[in-house]
This record gives structure tokens, sequence and C-alpha cells, in this order.
């Protein structure tokens, strides 16, 4: 498989799983929010999650930064086509910014190289 | 294990991003020596792919989910564990600013745990049990298990020291549900390392000889 064919296949897999997530993903708590719900006494260590729980956040002195696409997603009013949308832009600029920086990266390494040939 | 920014004081978070940026600074190094046109594809699917993993949450019952985090993956494949952290900044800076998936105070925080730790247990675990088992299959599962549970116990002393958790159930908790969450990180990081080295058995750097490893049909 050559480098082209890679990419495309790579980038198609990843949007699928990413779309596929957009339904299939458990909206459960991850570990570290489980475990803040336990300390915060909302849960035991090995049941359920109610579904009012709600993890207390003590935001005094903190940072508070909102950004663009909170939790994946870009308002209940477009549902899952914004789950879609935020996944697919998330995606391919993770993508595109890793492709960028390493050919970056490559080309000053190239041009590192020339200089060293050269001189000797 | 994305510690959002109300769970750390930012002098702490500072501390942390710190040590963090030694380590960043590490793996630019390491792809200004290592980087080749074929390895560029191999960077920037791993990043797409690793950003579309995490955030499929699979259900681990006792009321909680987990998902890939793929600091193991990245460094099996690319060789180093310096690959774990470059490809895990990029994913972590980009889910924190776009998203609000972790925090910015934190974010240095979240780079030691997923991608420095999670890249240099995922790394080593990997070559200690190839050189002993020579099988992909068994040391990629263990190196994925440990490179998701050991970043979690991590996590729990940094909330310890923030005082959002207290010690020991921090640590209880943490370690069980990410026991639990490295049998998904061990299966996932198996599969798509069989998936990538079948496509491009050319540039995976497993720094053995490939011939030698029973679980990989070349």
């Amino acid at each position: 498989m050559d480098n082209k064919t890679f990419l495309i296949i790579g980038i198609i897999v990843a949007l699928v799983i990413g779309i596929m997530a957009v339904f299939l993903a458990s909206s459960d708590p991850d570990g570290l929010e489980s475990t803040a719900l336990l300390v915060q006494g909302q849960k035991t260590l090995t049941g359920g999650t109610p579904a009012d729980a709600q993890i207390h956040e003590d935001t005094t002195g903190k940072l508070s930064y909102e950004p663009p696409m909170p939790d994946y997603s870009m308002g209940k009013s477009l549902g899952s086509l914004g789950g879609i949308i935020a996944i697919v832009i998330g995606t391919l600029l993770t993508f595109g910014i890793a492709l960028g920086i390493s050919k970056l990266l490559l080309e000053r390494k190239k041009r590192k190289d020339m200089k060293i040939h050269q001189k000797s | 294990m994305h510690i959002p920014d109300a769970f750390i004081p930012i002098w702490q978070g500072a501390i942390y991003w710190i040590i963090a940026l030694v380590f960043i600074a590490l793996a630019l190094r390491w792809a200004r020596n290592e980087l080749t046109e074929e390895k560029i594809p191999l960077i920037a699917v791993l990043a797409a792919g690793i950003f579309a993993l995490q955030s499929f949450n699979l259900p681990i019952a006792m009321g909680t989910s987990g998902h890939l985090v793929g600091g193991a993956l990245a460094a099996i494949i690319l060789g180093s564990p310096l690959a774990a952290v470059f490809i895990l900044t990029l994913v972590l800076v980009l889910q924190a600013i776009m998203f609000g998936d972790g925090g910015i105070t934190t974010m240095g925080a979240n780079i030691i745990n997923m991608g420095v730790i999670g890249g240099y247990v995922g790394f080593y675990t990997f070559k200690g049990l190839m050189a002993v088992t020579k099988n992909v299959n068994i040391s990629g599962f263990a190196a994925a298990w440990s490179a998701c549970v050991i970043p979690a116990i991590a996590c729990a002393f940094e909330m310890y020291f923030a005082g959002t958790f207290p010690l020991v159930p921090g640590l209880i908790a943490m370690g069980l549900y990410h026991a639990v969450i490295g049998i998904i990180e061990g299966f996932v990081t198996v599969f798509a390392i069989q998936l990538i080295v079948a496509a491009r058995p050319d540039i995976v750097d497993f720094k053995i000889n490939i011939k030698e490893a029973p679980g990989v049909k070349v």
C-alpha cells in the first residue's frame, strides 16, 4: 500500500469510527468523572450512576474557558447532526495539523542535512 | 481521564505544564531526527484515529465508561515513547481548545499522564515482553493495559495533591475503573497494530526482527 492510499484509507477509517461514536458511544461518566462522583457521595464504587448525578466543580480561582464546540456538540437544536459535524471537524483538524507539523519538521531536517552535506 | 480546569489549582497546573514542555521539546527533537517521508502518513493517521477512538466511550458496567487512550499504540507503532508524546500532545491540545475535553491549565498534567507516562510505560512494557515472549499480541495487550492503568494511578495522586480526591478512595476507584478500561485499551491496541502492520509492514518499527514474531503475519 503506497503512502497516498494509506492516508486516504486511514482518514476514512478514523471518520467512520468517529461518526459511529456519535450514535453508539456510552454516555456514562468516564473513569475520572465516575471517581469524582464517588468521592462526592453520589454513587458507590461498583453501583450504577444515577441519572441526576452532577459533578460539583469548585471553580473559584480556576480558569473558566468556553470552547467553540463543548462536549463534541453544536447545541441541542442540531442534535446528532451537530455531533457528527463536531467529530468530523475534529478528526480532519487533527489529521491536517499532524500532517502539516510533520511535513514542516521533515523540511527543516532535510535543509539541515543538506547544509551538513555542503560543508563536508 | 481528561482532567478539567476545575480539578487542579492553577499553580499546580503550571508545574505540570513545565514538566510537560520538557517532554514536548524532546518529542520535537525526536521528530526532527527520526521523521521520514514514509512515517508522516503513519503519524497523521494515528493522530486522527486516536482522536476518533477517544470519543468512542464503551460501557464497562459500574455506571462508568471508557475509551482507548492510545499512548502505547503510538509508541509501539513508531518505535519511541516520544512519538506518543508528539501525537497525544496534538490530540489533547485540539480536544481542550475546540471541545473543552480536558482543561487548559490542566493540559500539562493530561499530557504527562496520557502522553509521557502512557508512552513510556507502553513502550518499555512492549519492548520487555517482546524480548521474553516474542509475541506481538501478548506484549501489545499488556503494554496497552499498563499504559492505561499506570497513568490513572498517577492521575489519582495528582487529584490528591490538588485536594480534589482523598488518596485511598481515589486510588481504589481510579485503579479499578481503569483496570477494566485497560482491557478495551488492550484489545483495540492489538487490533490496530495488526491492521497497520498488515497495511504497511515496511514502516512499522518494532525495533525487533518482525519475522521472529509469531503474532504477526507478514
